[in-house]
């Protein structure tokens, strides 16, 4: 049924290689965002962002609620377009291509980007069409069954699963459900998974698994995830972006340069907690 | 609910106090106000029923013996499933109770107050007491697991008997020829091609049964007036409904059974549908002929697949018995009846009221061509304002943007529509008068201008349901479809129709509900009154059920209007309360699938 819609004419992902901006990141670039600024109605909620995110790491965007983090995000798979209001100027680039360039379909281009809400949204299906939607709306035409388990596998769900695969999605704990999601993010195989707070609506049994699982993730996918839970970021970030009020981006590092040692005032602050 | 914040001074005491009158008032006007309405309402179907059942002329004898014969038992079963010791004597108490209090109330009311017209004592404990208790009872006792299986097989049966005779009625104006050539050359192929495609897993050939459906039904109304010769209206009947359904029995059954069963529970049904449909009138069975195939596919394949179900559970199995206990208690009761020559009430609703046509003598009226007028509007009507009504919905809601000019004029067209759903219907009668009588040349009071014309009027209420089921889809799920990288129209019919078919059917029901009690537009659209032979096209002179009770009502004769309006309005209700609740369980099963 969905053919006609297939996904293979967006771009290729191997063009760029490094920056010279960043001598501690020789790591090629997934993403990357050039004087972006975005703005709801008037109000701006990203301020000139620039950077370069790498390729099979994991970067954390942290800063204090309303800095732009998940309005940033959104930008990379072009969920903002959904947004009437909200506009967007400047470049996001994946894989060397500005997504925002007329000739990009933003349907195709978020095939090849996972994305992770806040909030668990399994849909009212079994686990396994769950997890087999990303490859049922692609028109996928190998072996689902096999897709299936090997991104529950992935998602570390599958021994937890595996005898009721056409039970309720819903049926499962938040901590699952969430899972559950990330297997169905990654079933398609794309190349950036999005996570928008993926922990911050679990308890912390859960939510240690998951930060389990993101470790295993960047393996194989370019990971940006937004968190409020600066031990979380320090954790399992390679990279960690620092978002200020008004959509600022602070300063962008390493993850150790940036917990142990900022260079900005502001962030220590943030991230010692004496503001936020 | 309404509560007074009036603070009292607090005194040096305690925290003082605060009214609540207004909010008690309030509370008690509108209990009041509400226990009023339904009280009337059902002193008006009280007196309906009795009408249309004659139960006046009821001997007591006749009351007692059938209450032994059927309400004990059927009561029995279901204090039996409730399994509730509690139950079971508060049952009986209010039973024995409730009969002397009646009694007692009764005599007093008419020897102190006034005389109660049309009802003795023992009506009135049948409709105070035994009625209601009835109803607690069978709520209780379906709960229960034997319950559950008998009502769900009494269910089945009764409704697939409706859902077969509907659809006889439907090829009364429906062209079976042309539903054989649609199905063999269309339907067939595409679902094979479907099939193949699937299963072989060929994509290629799924996505061509649509395509070669729609070619085969073209080519099949293009061949319809070239051939002439066509199997007999059984064989049709057999082909391309009994066969389909008993195969689809027969694969549900397979899903979680034996080849065995699956076999046989598509295979029995379709044998006893074959033998009474093709040889009922060979063999002497008295019954026979496609009807009787067409029911006896449509009721016994899914009695048959629930059967193996509730055998294979092992669970409540004796509930299975329920449908016995009711047709051997009906026995028994009338062989008593007749034994002792009680005298019995003849009641107006029977079955010549159901399957004859009217007539000017009251004995002889029947509403069978009025009722067949009603179930082929009402399908019409169904189909075109579900379509429509989802279709405009979706739009609305998915589709249009919420700011700029379009915002604007989606605001626009949905205060068009929330304003259209309070046009009375006089006036849409008028509409379908002019643009589709006149205008479009539909005809003046047939099916097609009826129903359109019906569509029309509730639409709105159907637009506005359905959005209001769609918009109660979590935004969060859109968004995650989205993410997915769905187009708009995925995300729509994977996430949102079927998180939302639930309310957007109960929409559509209660909206199909108004349209079949609908007079005013049909008067203006010049359907009849009363027709004499059921209609046999869509361009025939139709009359619907509320249409034939109105002109009842104004004959001259006590017994029309008393008597046959009763059995008509009863005969109304009845279908009205079968199709609200096979929705209804449509429904919940949709919402316990998801
Ligand atoms: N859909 C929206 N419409 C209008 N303003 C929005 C919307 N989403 C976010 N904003 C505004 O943009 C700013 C950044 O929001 P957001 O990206 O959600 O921040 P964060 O995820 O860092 O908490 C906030 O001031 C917020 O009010
Ligand atoms: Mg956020």
């Amino acid at each position: 049924m969905s053919n006609t819609e297939s996904s293979d004419s967006l771009i290729t992902t191997d063009v760029e290689t490094g920056s010279d901006e960043h001598a501690v990141a020789p790591d090629r670039t997934a993403v990357a965002a050039r004087d972006l600024n975005v703005y709801y109605g008037d109000e701006q909620a990203i301020d000139d962002v620039s950077m370069e995110i790498p390729e099979n790491r994991v970067t954390a965007l942290i800063g204090p609620s309303g800095c732009g983090k998940s309005t940033f995000l959104r930008c990379i798979n072009r969920m903002n377009d959904m947004i009437d209001i909200c506009r967007v100027e400047g470049d996001v680039e994946f894989g060397g291509k500005n997504v925002y360039d007329a000739d990009v379909d933003p349907v195709a281009l978020r095939r090849k980007i996972g994305m992770v809400f806040q909030k668990p949204n399994p849909f009212p299906k079994s686990i396994r069409d769950n997890v087999a939607y990303g490859l049922k709306i692609q028109g996928f035409d190998g072996d689902v069954d096999a897709r299936v388990k090997e991104s529950l596998k992935g998602a570390a769900l599958w021994d937890e699963v595996k005898d009721q695969l056409d039970s309720s999605g819903l049926e499962l704990s938040g901590g699952q459900q969430q899972r559950l999601c990330i297997a169905r993010a990654i079933a398609p195989d794309p190349e950036v998974i999005l996570m928008d707070e993926p922990t911050s609506a679990l308890d912390p049994v859960a939510a240690s698994k998951i930060e389990d699982l993101i470790d295993d993730l960047a393996e194989e996918y370019t990971v940006i995830i937004v968190t409020h839970n600066m031990q979380q970021a320090a954790r399992i970030s390679d990279r960690t972006a620092v978002f200020l009020t008004g959509g600022r981006l602070v300063e962008y590092d390493d993850t150790t340069k940036i917990f142990e040692d900022p260079e900005e005032q502001r962030v220590e602050d943030y991230i010692t907690g004496k503001f936020g | 609910m309404a509560t007074d914040t009036d603070t009292g001074t607090a005194s040096a005491e305690g925290f003082g106090e605060v009214s609540r009158v207004r909010g008690i008032i309030f509370e008690y006007l509108s209990l009041g106000a509400s226990v009023l309405g339904i009280f009337a309402l059902a002193v008006l179907l009280v007196y309906v029923t009795i009408d249309a059942f004659d139960l006046t002329n009821a001997s007591p004898e006749w009351l007692l013996t059938y209450f032994l014969t059927l309400v004990v038992p059927f009561l029995a079963f279901c204090l039996y499933s409730a399994n509730d010791r509690e139950l079971t004597r508060r049952a009986a108490g209010v039973l024995g109770g409730g009969l002397v209090a009646v009694a007692v109330v009764f005599t007093a009311i008419e020897a102190f107050v006034t005389q109660i017209p049309r009802l003795s004592w023992q009506l009135a404990y049948l409709f105070v007491v035994v009625f209601p208790l009835t109803g607690y009872v069978t709520y209780v006792g379906s709960s229960g697991r034997v319950g559950g299986v008998g009502f769900g097989l009494v269910g089945r049966l009764i409704g697939g008997t409706a859902i077969g005779l509907a659809l006889a009625v439907l090829f009364l104006v429906f062209d079976a020829r042309l539903w054989f050539l649609a199905y063999t050359l269309g339907i067939v192929p595409a679902l094979a091609s479907y099939a193949y495609g699937r299963f072989r897993e060929r994509p290629g050939a799924s996505t061509a049964a649509v395509p070669v459906g729609i070619v085969g039904v073209l080519v099949a109304v293009f061949l319809r007036p070239v051939i002439d010769t066509y199997p007999t209206t059984a064989f049709i009947y057999l082909w391309t409904l009994a066969i389909p359904i008993a195969a689809a029995g027969a694969l549900v059954v397979g899903a979680r059974g034996s080849r065995t069963e699956a076999i046989a529970a598509g295979g029995v049904p379709l044998a006893l549908a074959t033998v009474v449909g093709l040889f009922g009138g060979i063999l002497g069975l008295g019954v026979g002929g496609p009807n009787a195939l067409l029911v006896i596919a449509v009721a016994g394949v899914p009695t048959a697949v629930y059967l193996q179900r509730v055998f294979d559970a092992g669970d409540g199995v004796i509930g299975l018995g329920l449908p016995v206990l009711l047709v051997v208690g009906a026995l028994v009761g009338a062989l008593v009846v007749e034994a002792f020559g009680f005298p019995a009430p003849d009641p107006w609703i029977d079955g010549s009221f159901i399957t004859e046509a009217p007539s000017r003598t009251p004995a002889d009226a029947g509403l069978y061509p009025a009722i067949v007028g009603s179930v082929i509007i009402i399908a019409m009507v169904a189909v075109l304002s579900f379509l429509l009504g989802v279709g405009t919905s979706v739009f609305l809601e998915e589709y249009t943007a919420n700011s700029g000019i379009v915002g604007a004029l989606t605001r626009l067209l949905q205060i068009n529509i929330a304003n259209l759903a309070a046009i009375p219907s006089v006036v849409y009668g008028l509409l379908g008068l002019g643009l589709f009588a006149n205008l479009l040349g539909l005809g003046y009071g047939t099916a097609v201008t009826v129903s359109l014309t019906l569509s029309l009027l509730i639409l709105p209420i159907t637009i506005i349901s359905a959005q209001e089921a769609i918009r109660s889809v979590p935004d969060d799920l859109r968004r995650g479809s989205d993410a997915m990288g769905a187009t708009r129209w995925q995300t729509t019919k994977n996430v949102v129709l079927p998180e939302a078919f639930p309310g957007i059917l109960t929409g559509t029901i209660l909206a199909l509900g108004r349209a079949i009690g609908e007079t005013a537009p049909l008067i203006m659209v010049g359907a009849a009154t009363t027709v004499f032979s059921a209609p046999n096209s869509l361009f025939d002179k139709y009359s619907a059920m509320p249409m034939q009770i109105y002109a009842w009502a104004g004959f001259p004769q006590a017994d029309f209007r008393y008597g046959v309006v009763a059995a008509g309005v009863i005969t109304l209700l009845i279908i009205l309360v079968g199709m609200n609740g096979t929705a209804i369980l449509l429904r919940n099963r949709a919402e316990r699938g998801t």
